[in-house]
């Protein structure tokens, strides 16, 4: 037993001092107050004006108190449930918790067979959610792209409901508007058994995205209110674009980018206070050259680091974004951007990290991808996890007992603690040359590849229940029946 | 080249908003025509622009900035060419599709397809199918360029093309697309003409088009 004795758990990473976040702080509720959002629905302006806000047509200005408290509302911390009870598919957000998913979106995939890019189709999904639920070191799931062959309407219900049997992880969604909330809702509530169980146990949580700069467009309010009522837990992330779509400056981009989430913040905490709420993002630079936004360079790490913090100093679990690469092949480039982003997320602790898998500049949606990013999690979670300093792990007497010249391989202390102490590879190859010479010389690729086939064709995620099922069956019938 | 044509060419590479229009009304008072000044000053200027951005020696900042000094010159001289009846190279009606709120990369073609000599009509953003079938009734382009940002609005351009040519117009235009989640792949998909990635291509795409390269 120690006294005044601080432990490090976990490597600590910080970026911005205490100041420097009160000033980003300030300029977001400076943002609010002075400047203002575009908020383009009705009733949310007036929920926002009887909140408190200044509502002056359009642009509704948030005094900084109003803000303050919708902040406080919001909770740190919150679980998200897998749908089978599964406690180690449960997932728990709160300090220093950091976890990994996919996203959703990408037009185009990665044929799993021919290794082709092409258009991303609604038999994808299932494929998506099985890899999801095997691979380890992920924790949530998304579709990975966006349907393109069913009605355009329909996409985000297609999507979900090829997620929710194949996998018990929890789901991130990304409905379009109020209709395929309803019937994505209902899918859930059925599963759970009840809307009250739903709301005890939420099992998936709702993305929405406003419009950078400073519009929050009626879709996106229209999304907010639905789970607002409903108490499903909310993600409120623009994707504003350094130089293009927000300032040029990562303290600029983190500024405004906020001050974006906080308005959708104020109007959720006024629905139902106390409504988990997630802010974050795919905050990235555009390329002078192409115009295009990196999903691999560096500044998306630093910037979405940057805003983690911020979220965290202000009390916000973040929507944070990682594992992609401008790369439109499994290759080094996509090695590298993808690793390095997911270590720092690792590392600047962002409670949900998604777009793992995105690639060709989110483009296109890889599995492939997505397990090679599950091995640079693993690794990463490995460095993370830090260095235990205790009596045992300091292994003085064993130092002393093996001495000059002797070995530990025999010692009970190296058996005890060489399988959690020491990350095991499962694609990265340490063999010696001629074993890797005489097994075929695979590379990592191939290494992937394997895996995922691998995966695809021997696991097994935890049904439903077959109610569940009937539900999405008449879900997705009354929808087609409804864009007739 | 004259010095007016030279300082023009200068004025339009540094994206010089207040000499270019002083240089082009400079030029008017001295007796120059107004279709000569588009096509050897500002033209020329906004041309060499687009071959520096190819070459990657010009980024979209410098590019934005030089369209919007040949926009400042241009603002001068249109008048002026309606009344003389001066032809233009072609004229283009532009516009982002239904549901999608972007149109930085959209301004920025129209504003260099008019640094080429073309007649831009920009319908602005979050453009309906039909508003775009109306265009080309009223305006007769001959070519329509749509914008997307958003991987969500990309169809619109599918369902704009269908309207078209229900309006019996498909084969009055050139369809070119663009905008971040298109690619050359969809734009053959959905039956577009030509994609470009960038302004520069879209300018090139729609010179080809007219017949103008």
């Amino acid at each position: 037993m120690r006294t005044n004795y601080r432990v490090n758990s976990g490597v600590h990473f910080h970026m911005l001092s205490e100041d420097q976040l009160e000033e980003l702080f300030w300029g977001v509720l400076q943002t609010l107050e002075q400047t203002g959002l575009e908020v383009q629905h009705d009733q949310a302006r007036d929920i926002l004006k009887k909140a408190g806000a200044w509502v002056d047509g359009l642009r509704v200005r948030v005094p900084s108190y109003l803000v303050r408290r919708s902040l406080a509302l919001a909770p740190r911390s919150f679980t998200l449930f897998a749908r089978d009870g599964n406690p180690k598919h449960n997932l728990h957000i709160g300090p220093g918790r950091a976890h990994f998913g996919p996203g959703p979106t990408c037009p185009n995939f990665i044929d799993v067979e021919s290794l082709e890019r092409r258009p991303y189709v609604k038999n994808d999904v299932p494929l998506v959610a099985e890899v999801v639920d095997a691979l380890p070191n992920i924790d949530f799931c998304e579709p990975l792209g966006a349907v393109s062959d069913v009605h355009p309407a329909l996409g985000a219900l297609y999507e979900f409901s090829g997620m929710f049997p194949n996998t018990s992880k929890p789901i991130a969604a990304w409905p379009h508007n109020k209709f395929d909330s309803a019937g994505i809702h209902q899918i859930a509530v059925a599963e759970a058994g009840s809307q009250a169980a739903f709301e005890q146990r939420p099992t998936y949580i709702y993305g929405c995205e406003p419009l950078s700069p400073l519009v929050s467009t009626f879709e996106a309010l229209d999304k907010l209110i639905f789970a607002a009522e409903r108490r499903v837990p909310l993600i409120f992330a623009p994707c504003p674009t350094a130089g293009g779509t927000a300032p040029v400056t990562p303290a600029g981009i983190i500024i405004q980018g906020a001050a974006e989430a906080w308005l959708g913040l104020t109007i959720a905490q006024a629905i139902q206070p106390g409504l988990p709420f997630i802010m974050g993002g795919v905050f990235t630079v555009m390329d002078m050259d192409s115009m295009s936004r990196a999903y691999g360079a560096p500044e998306l790490s630093l910037i979405m680091a940057g805003l983690t913090e911020l979220a965290h100093y202000a009390g916000l679990p973040m929507w944070q974004t990682g594992g992609c690469t401008d790369s439109k092949m499994l290759d080094g480039q996509a090695m590298i951007e993808g690793s390095l982003s997911c270590f720092f997320s690792a590392l600047a602790g962002g409670d949900l990290t998604h777009a793992v898998g995105y690639t060709d500049s989110a483009m296109t949606g890889s599995v492939f991808q997505l397990a090679a990013m599950d091995e640079a999690i693993g690794y990463s979670r490995r460095i993370t996890r830090g260095i235990e300093v205790n009596e045992d792990t300091l292994a003085v007497d064993v130092i002393h007992h093996v001495g000059p010249n002797g070995h530990y391989l025999r010692e009970k202390h190296t058996r005890r603690h060489y399988k959690t102490e020491f990350w095991r590879p499962n694609l990265c190859d340490r063999r010696n040359f001629e074993e890797w010479d005489a097994m075929g010389r695979t590379t990592m690729k191939d290494r992937t590849v394997a895996r995922v086939q691998d995966i695809l064709a021997s696991h097994q995620p935890s049904p439903i229940k077959p109610e569940t099922q009937a539900v999405i069956h008449q879900v997705l019938a009354e929808a087609e029946e409804r864009v007739r | 080249m004259s010095t007016l044509y030279e300082e023009l060419f200068t004025a339009i590479l540094e994206g010089n908003n207040e000499i270019t229009p002083r240089l082009v009304q400079k030029g008017l008072d001295e007796g120059w025509v107004p279709k000569d000044i588009l096509d050897h000053g500002l033209v020329v200027g906004m041309n060499e622009v687009g071959a520096r951005f190819k070459a990657g020696d010009m980024y979209v900042p410098e590019v934005l900035m030089s369209a919007e000094a040949m926009q400042a010159g241009l603002k001068i001289l249109r008048p002026l060419l309606v009344s003389s009846g001066a032809q233009l190279i072609g004229k283009i009606v532009l516009g982002t599709v239904k549901g999608d709120l972007h149109d930085i990369g959209k301004n920025l073609v129209g504003m260099m397809c008019e640094g080429a000599g073309f007649e831009v009509i920009d319908l602005g953003f979050n453009v309906e199918p039909e508003r775009f079938v109306e265009a080309i009734k009223q305006h007769q382009p001959q070519i329509v360029g749509m914008s997307a940002l958003l991987t969500t609005t990309m169809r619109a351009m599918a369902h704009t093309i269908k309207a078209i040519e229900e309006a019996g117009l498909r084969d009055k235009v050139k369809i070119m697309v663009g905008g971040a989640s298109v690619d050359a792949e969809f734009s053959r998909r959905i039956g577009a003409d030509g994609y470009g990635s960038n302004a520069p291509a879209g300018v090139d795409l729609a010179k080809r088009f007219v017949g103008a390269v």
